[in-house]
Parts: structure tokens; C-alpha cells; sequence
């Protein structure tokens, strides 16, 4: 993908999270990694901010070895719902594996202990990829609930999430309405 | 009404939901099937009040010494100092059984009479704040009639209720049941209970904690999620309620 597009939907979603407090991004199937490059590529450059990223979609190795730039980083937590679930996951460092996605309180728990140690004042955020994952493993209401729940402890934080849903699901739309902000990103242009 | 001293149990979320903490003085039913983390529950409590001091006793019944400490070394509470300090003391019943020279295995009503005032005992010469018999079911089996177990368990309330300490008994369910304890007499011994159980979601179990009963405070009735994590120990989290397909287990 060329940068510039790259570029783009990292400055939309910057805006949007910038003054919002939560941002639910509609990608379609095959610009999900481009998403994920626009997103890692604000973690890394933003450094003096503190991001946990809980993905559902792919295994903490996946990204390990797609997107070498985050693996390390001082400023990124990862918290994997899929790989052990999966029978996967050599313990590594920098991320804290769940045994299954079903266990979503355990996910809000680590998200929230991910920032204990990070002072208020520091710009807090918290990336879920994605929406549409998790509704393999849970029903639509629960996963409305646990997002809603989220929202409400993260707001009372200061905590900014971005929510990413992969495709148009009627359900998931429901989901994703939750949030403060919808960026819909298409296959040609951003909306 | 005066405020009554309180006792924290080394859960936050616990000791925020329970309005402070366990009235001092209180007998506490902690009840759950096996797995559903009440000894851990227990050794919590016992560890975060030593560090505040608060010597503590663990009773146990049901597993060997060597084998609990080996589990409890992995987590953060842990402390072995304050094991060797005897600021946390874990005996086992079955060698204090044997000292005494009783049957191991099924014990008269003096015999149950003598080991609960050496029980007494110990705590009075340890000066115990905190005490933890594990398990209360355990105990009871080896009682020989209804009757007996009866006598014991309304003896045992008297005894820790004239003790100066807050003590935790546990009590074994069978799985996907919603009673607090085998006999059913145990509850009415307890100023509280705290019931541990399961939730299954799509195959995979949810360990929960609710809070059914705490004389003395004003407590909320939620089923809160429970995590055991070995770095924290036990953590509370409140349980997504939206059912789905989802099947409850013990209620």
C-alpha cells in the first residue's frame, strides 16, 4: 500500500481519537493490514504515549513476524485472546496471553493492569482488533456489554479505544455504534 | 449503629464490595466446588494480614503441608518470611490427630471435643488475629452420624465466636450446585458466606464470587468474575450478565 494512503489513515484516525474518546474504525477484509501498518506506525512514532493492543484477529506471533517494527517497545502491550485458545503461544515478553476470547472479563482486567503503572497524565490508549473476531467466539450481547463496560471504566481513566470491525456485519454495526467516533475506511477512499 | 471494626480481606474489589471488609470477629463460609479457588482465597487473606501484622493460622485437613506451600510459591502474595517469622502458620490437623492418638479417619464426639480445644488452643498461644480452617466438610466426614456433625459444627461456632480472631471455613460443594456447604448446617454458624462458582461460557469456565451474606455491613449481592493470576493473586471484576447461550453452573 502506498504510504500516502498509509499516511492518510493515520492522520484521519489521529483526528478522530484526538477528540473523541473512542473511535470505531469499519475496514473491509483486505485493507486489515494496511489498517494495522497506519496504527503501529502511530505507536511507534508516538512514544510519550502508552498503547495496549488486544488482538483477537491474529496471533501475537503473526504480528511478531509481519510488523517487526512494534515487537519491544517500551510504549506497546499486547494482550493475545487467540494463541493459547488456539493451542499456540510460547510465553513471550511483552504479551500477556488469555486463555480464551470467551473470557472477557479477564481481558478488561489486563487492559486496566496494563496501565497501573503509567502516570495520568501520560495519553493512554487501548486498540482492539478486532470487533468482528471476537464475535466468532461470543454473542453479539455480550461483547455490547463488555465494550460498553470498557468504555465506561476507560472514559472514568482517561483512556482512549480504538475499535477496529472487519466488514460490514449487521451485528457488528450494532456494536460498533457504541462509540464516540465511526471512521469507515473503503477499498479506494477513506469516508 | 456504631460502625464495626473491619477486617480487609487482601482483595481489594473484595474489601470495596464488602464496604470496608469482614466485620472483626466474623466466621466466614467460603464455599465452592473443588477448583474454584478458596484455599488460595484463604491464603490470601492470611498473607496481606500478616504483612499488616495480623498473625494468622491456616488449618488444614485436606492436603499435606509440602504440597500446599509448593503452590504457594508461585504466587505474589507469597512470602516464605513471614511462614518462618510465624507470622503465618500452616499446620496440618491429621498430625495433630495422630499426636493425639486419634483415628485418623473417623473421629468420636470426644475425640472431635479434644481437637477443638487444642484448635483453641493453638490460637490462644499464637495470639492469631486471623484463622482458616480448610476444609470444615473435611472435618465433618470423619464425623460418624448426622447427629454428630451436628454437636461438632454448633460447638465449633461457639468456640470460634468467644476466639479473637476473624476466621475463614471453608466448605466443599459438588459441582453445578447452589448450596453453601454438605451438611447444611455450616451456614448457620457463619456471620458470612462467600460463594465461589462457575460460569460456563461456551465451554470454557468463568470462575465467579458472590457475596450472599455478611452480617454487620452493607454489602452488594453481584456475581463478580474472579481471576487467579499468579503474579495478583486473586482479582475481582464485575461478570458480564448478557447470558446468550451461555450455561450457569452453580447458579
Amino acid at each position: 500500500m502506498p504510504d500516502a494512503i498509509v499516511d492518510g489513515i493515520k492522520e484521519r484516525i489521529g483526528v478522530a481519537i484526538k477528540v473523541n474518546q473512542s473511535v470505531g474504525i469499519q475496514v473491509p477484509e483486505n485493507r486489515h493490514n494496511d489498517l494495522l501498518e497506519a496504527i503501529f506506525n502511530s505507536m511507534c512514532s508516538n512514544t510519550s504515549s502508552f498503547w495496549t493492543f488486544v488482538t483477537i484477529n491474529n496471533t501475537y506471533d503473526y504480528l511478531n513476524k509481519n510488523f517487526k517494527e512494534v515487537v519491544n517497545q517500551p510504549n506497546i502491550t499486547f494482550i493475545d485472546c487467540v494463541s493459547r485458545a488456539a493451542g499456540i503461544g510460547r510465553p513471550q515478553g511483552d504479551c500477556i496471553y488469555i486463555e480464551s476470547p470467551t473470557m472477557l472479563e479477564k481481558v478488561q482486567l489486563e487492559i486496566m493492569h496494563s496501565f497501573t503503572k503509567i502516570k495520568d497524565d501520560t495519553e493512554r490508549f487501548v486498540v482492539i482488533d478486532s470487533l468482528s473476531s471476537l464475535m466468532i467466539y461470543n454473542e453479539p450481547e455480550i461483547i455490547r456489554e463488555f465494550v460498553s463496560l470498557l468504555m465506561n471504566r476507560t472514559r472514568a481513566e482517561n483512556i482512549h479505544i480504538i475499535s477496529i470491525l472487519v466488514e460490514e456485519e449487521l451485528d457488528a454495526n450494532k456494536l460498533i455504534q457504541l462509540n464516540d467516533k465511526i471512521v469507515v475506511l473503503r477499498d479506494s477512499f477513506i469516508e | 449503629m456504631t460502625k464495626p471494626e473491619l477486617c480487609s480481606t487482601g482483595i481489594e474489589e473484595l474489601d470495596f464490595h464488602l464496604a470496608g471488609g469482614i466485620p472483626l470477629g466474623s466466621t466466614v463460609l467460603v464455599t465452592g466446588c473443588s477448583g474454584s479457588g478458596k484455599t488460595t482465597l484463604c491464603m490470601q487473606y492470611l498473607f496481606s494480614g500478616a504483612r499488616k501484622g495480623e498473625r494468622g493460622v491456616f488449618f488444614t485437613i485436606t492436603e499435606p503441608l509440602f504440597k500446599l506451600t509448593k503452590n504457594l510459591e508461585g504466587f505474589g502474595f507469597y512470602d516464605k518470611k513471614l511462614i518462618e517469622s510465624g507470622m503465618v502458620n500452616i499446620i496440618d490437623l491429621r498430625i495433630i490427630s495422630e499426636r493425639l492418638g486419634l483415628d485418623a479417619e473417623k473421629y468420636t464426639v470426644e475425640d472431635a471435643g479434644a481437637l477443638l480445644d487444642i484448635l483453641k488452643d493453638i490460637a490462644d498461644e499464637l495470639n492469631v488475629k486471623r484463622l482458616v480452617m480448610d476444609s470444615i466438610t473435611a472435618l465433618c466426614y470423619r464425623l460418624q452420624t448426622r447427629e454428630m456433625i451436628r454437636d461438632f459444627i454448633f460447638k465449633l461456632g461457639t468456640s470460634l465466636a468467644v476466639m479473637n480472631c476473624t476466621t475463614l471455613l471453608t466448605s466443599e460443594v459438588p459441582p453445578q450446585t447452589y448450596k453453601f456447604s454438605q451438611y447444611e448446617i455450616e451456614e448457620f454458624i457463619s456471620d458470612g458466606i462467600f460463594f465461589l462458582g462457575d460460569v460456563d461460557r461456551r465451554g470454557d469456565l468463568i470462575r465467579t464470587l458472590q457475596i450472599v451474606k455478611m452480617r454487620g455491613t452493607s454489602h452488594t449481592r453481584s456475581k463478580f468474575a474472579m481471576s487467579i493470576a499468579t503474579d495478583r493473586g486473586i482479582e475481582l471484576v464485575p461478570l458480564l450478565k448478557s447470558t446468550g447461550i451461555e450455561t450457569i453452573l452453580s447458579r
